[in-house]
C-alpha cells in the first residue's frame, strides 16, 4: 500500500471531516422528522403531514402533492418531509433579534460554541477499526490510498470526548447569562447545575469500559468490549449501559430531564431571547449531542461496529459462519445502533413524564453516583478475577 | 498524518460551519429594528427590576461538589487503565480510595447538601 504524502493525507483528512459533517447533517434532520412522526404515532396521531400555508402558491401545490402521497402505503409515512426544508428556510430567513440589554459578544459566541463543541467530539469516534475504504484506482490524486474509520484514533480518545463534550455546558450557561433576562438566567443556571451533576455518574459509568478494556482509545475499547470479554463482563456492562444512558439523556437536556427548557415554568429556558439562526445553532447542537451520546453508547456498550451488543459477539462469534460479514466489524452496524438509540430518545420522550427539579438532583446525587461507583467496583472485580 | 493535526483540521471545519451558515443567513434575513422588539422578554409585560438578581446558594454548592467528584474521576482514570496489571494491589488501593470518598459523601449527605428544597 502506498504511503500518502503530506498534501494527500491532508486531503484524506479533509474528506473525513466532510464525511462526518455530512453524516451529522443527514442524521440530525432525519431525527427531527422521526421525532415528529414517532411521537405522533406514540400519541395516536399522524405527526407532520403538510407544510404551513394555504391552498394557493407553492405551499398549496406541495400540500396537494402530499395529500396524494397519503394514499400510497409506504410513502404516506414520509409526506411530512418537505416540512423539514421549510423549517430550515424559516430558521435562516428569520430576523436576528439581539435584546438591547444583552451582552452582544457573549450572546453571539454562545450558540456557536455549543455547536462547535458538539461537532468536534466526533474527532475521536471511529466508525470502524482500521480502514474504512480504499480509494478506487480512477480517483484523481488519491488512487489506492486507505481512509481510516475515524478522523483521529488518538490514545486518549475518551478523555478528549469527555473534555470537549463538557465545553457544551459553557454554551448554555453563557447564553443564559448574556441574555440579561430573567427566564434565560434561571434556565441557564438550572441547566448548568443539572449537566454538571450528571457529568459525575456519566464519567464513572464510562470508567467501566476503561477498566474492562484497559485502554482509552475509542476503537480499541469498542473491540475489547465487543469481542474481548468473558461472560462475567455482561453484568457491569449492562448496569453501566443503563446508568450511562440515563446520564446521557440528562446531559443532552432531553425529556424526562429537560429542566432548562421546561416550557411551562421557564418559557424556553436559556434560549428564550434567541431567534433565527442563533436559535437554530442551539437546536442543531442538541441533536448533534444526542448523536454523540448515542455513538458513545453504541461504541462502548452495544458492541460498536460488531453485530451483537454487550460483549455477546465475543461469546457467540464461533457460532457465526467464519469469514462472513456478520462476524467482522462493519460501519453499517455502528450507524444502525446509533439510529436505534436516537429512536430510544424519542421513545422515552413519548413515555416518561418530566421530573421535578429536586427529583432530578436527587436521582443524580443520591442514586446514580453510588450505583455507578458500585458498578465500577464490580467491573474491577471482574477484570481482576476472571 | 498525526492524530492531533487532523483534530485541528476538524476544529477548523467545525468553526467554519457556523460562520458560513451565519453569513448565509445574514445575506437573506430581514432587519427591521424597533425598541419594543429589542426589549427583554418577560411574559409580555414591561420588564422591571434587574435580571442579574440573586439566586440560590445551592447552585454554588453543586459546583463545589462537582469539582470534588470530578477530580476524583480524574484520579480514577490511570487506575482504571492499569487495573489488569495492578490486580490485588489495585483493588486494595481502590478500596481505600472509595472508603475515603464515601466517608466524605456520607458527610455531605448527612449535612443535607444533596437534598434540594
Amino acid at each position: 500500500m502506498p504511503t500518502p504524502t503530506l498534501s494527500q493525507s491532508l486531503a484524506i483528512t479533509l474528506i473525513q471531516c466532510v464525511l462526518v459533517v455530512l453524516f451529522v447533517f443527514v442524521v440530525v434532520p432525519l431525527t427531527v422528522f422521526a421525532e415528529r412522526k414517532v411521537l405522533g404515532y406514540l400519541q395516536q396521531r399522524l405527526g407532520s403531514t403538510r407544510v404551513a400555508g394555504g391552498h394557493k402558491g407553492v405551499t398549496g401545490w406541495m400540500n396537494r402533492g402530499m395529500w396524494k402521497w397519503g394514499r400510497i402505503p409506504v410513502l404516506s409515512y414520509w409526506r411530512g418531509i418537505p416540512g423539514l426544508l421549510a423549517d430550515v428556510l424559516k430558521l435562516i430567513l428569520k430576523e436576528d433579534v439581539i435584546p438591547a440589554k444583552a451582552d452582544k459578544f457573549v450572546f453571539f459566541i454562545a450558540p456557536a460554541l455549543s455547536m462547535v463543541s458538539a461537532v468536534v467530539v466526533f474527532a475521536a469516534i471511529s466508525f470502524v477499526p482500521g480502514t474504512f475504504f480504499i480509494f478506487p484506482s480512477w480517483f484523481p490524486g488519491l488512487a489506492g490510498l486507505p481512509v481510516s474509520g475515524g478522523i483521529a484514533d488518538i490514545n486518549v480518545g475518551l478523555l478528549w470526548i469527555l473534555g470537549v463534550a463538557s465545553v457544551g455546558v459553557y454554551g448554555i450557561v453563557l447564553a443564559g447569562w448574556a441574555s440579561n433576562s430573567k427566564y434565560p438566567l434561571l434556565g441557564g443556571l438550572r441547566s448548568a447545575a443539572q449537566m454538571v451533576s450528571y457529568e459525575v455518574p456519566l464519567a464513572i459509568s464510562l470508567l467501566v469500559p476503561v477498566v474492562l478494556s484497559g485502554s482509552l482509545n475509542f476503537s480499541e475499547m469498542a473491540r475489547e468490549m465487543a469481542i474481548g470479554l468473558s461472560a462475567w463482563g455482561l453484568v457491569p456492562q449492562l448496569l453501566g449501559f443503563l446508568i450511562y444512558l440515563t446520564c446521557g439523556f440528562a446531559e443532552t437536556n432531553r425529556l424526562p430531564f429537560d429542566m432548562p427548557e421546561a416550557e411551562n415554568e421557564l418559557v424556553a429556558g436559556f434560549h428564550t431571547e434567541y431567534s433565527g439562526m442563533k436559535f437554530g445553532f442551539f437546536y442543531l447542537a442538541e441533536y448533534i449531542n444526542m448523536t454523540v451520546v448515542s455513538a458513545l453508547a453504541a461504541g462502548f456498550f452495544l458492541g460498536g461496529p460488531w453485530l451483537l451488543p454487550f460483549g455477546l459477539q465475543g461469546l457467540f462469534n464461533h457460532l457465526l459462519p467464519a469469514g462472513s460479514w456478520l462476524a467482522g466489524p462493519h460501519a453499517i452496524f455502528f450507524v444502525a445502533k446509533i439510529i436505534f438509540l436516537l429512536f430510544t430518545y424519542i421513545w422515552v420522550r413519548g413515555t416518561i413524564p418530566r421530573y421535578r427539579y429536586d427529583q432530578v438532583m436527587t436521582v443524580a446525587w443520591k442514586y446514580l453516583i453510588p450505583m455507578a461507583l458500585f458498578n465500577l467496583l464490580l467491573a474491577a472485580l471482574v477484570r481482576c478475577a476472571v | 498524518m498525526n492524530g492531533y493535526a487532523s483534530i485541528l483540521l476538524l476544529i477548523l471545519v467545525a468553526v467554519a460551519l457556523p460562520i458560513i451558515i451565519w453569513n448565509l443567513s445574514w445575506l437573506l434575513r430581514p432587519h427591521w429594528p424597533s425598541a419594543a422588539k429589542y426589549s427583554s422578554y418577560e411574559c409580555g409585560i414591561v420588564a422591571h427590576g434587574e435580571a442579574r438578581a440573586k439566586f440560590s446558594v445551592r447552585y454554588y454548592l453543586i459546583a463545589v461538589m462537582f469539582l470534588v467528584f470530578d477530580v476524583e474521576t480524574v484520579f480514577l482514570m490511570p487506575w482504571a487503565i492499569q487495573m489488569k496489571e495492578l490486580a490485588l494491589f489495585g483493588m486494595i488501593e481502590f478500596g481505600i480510595f472509595l472508603f475515603l470518598l464515601l466517608f466524605g459523601y456520607a458527610y455531605i449527605w448527612s449535612k443535607g447538601a444533596l437534598t434540594w428544597e
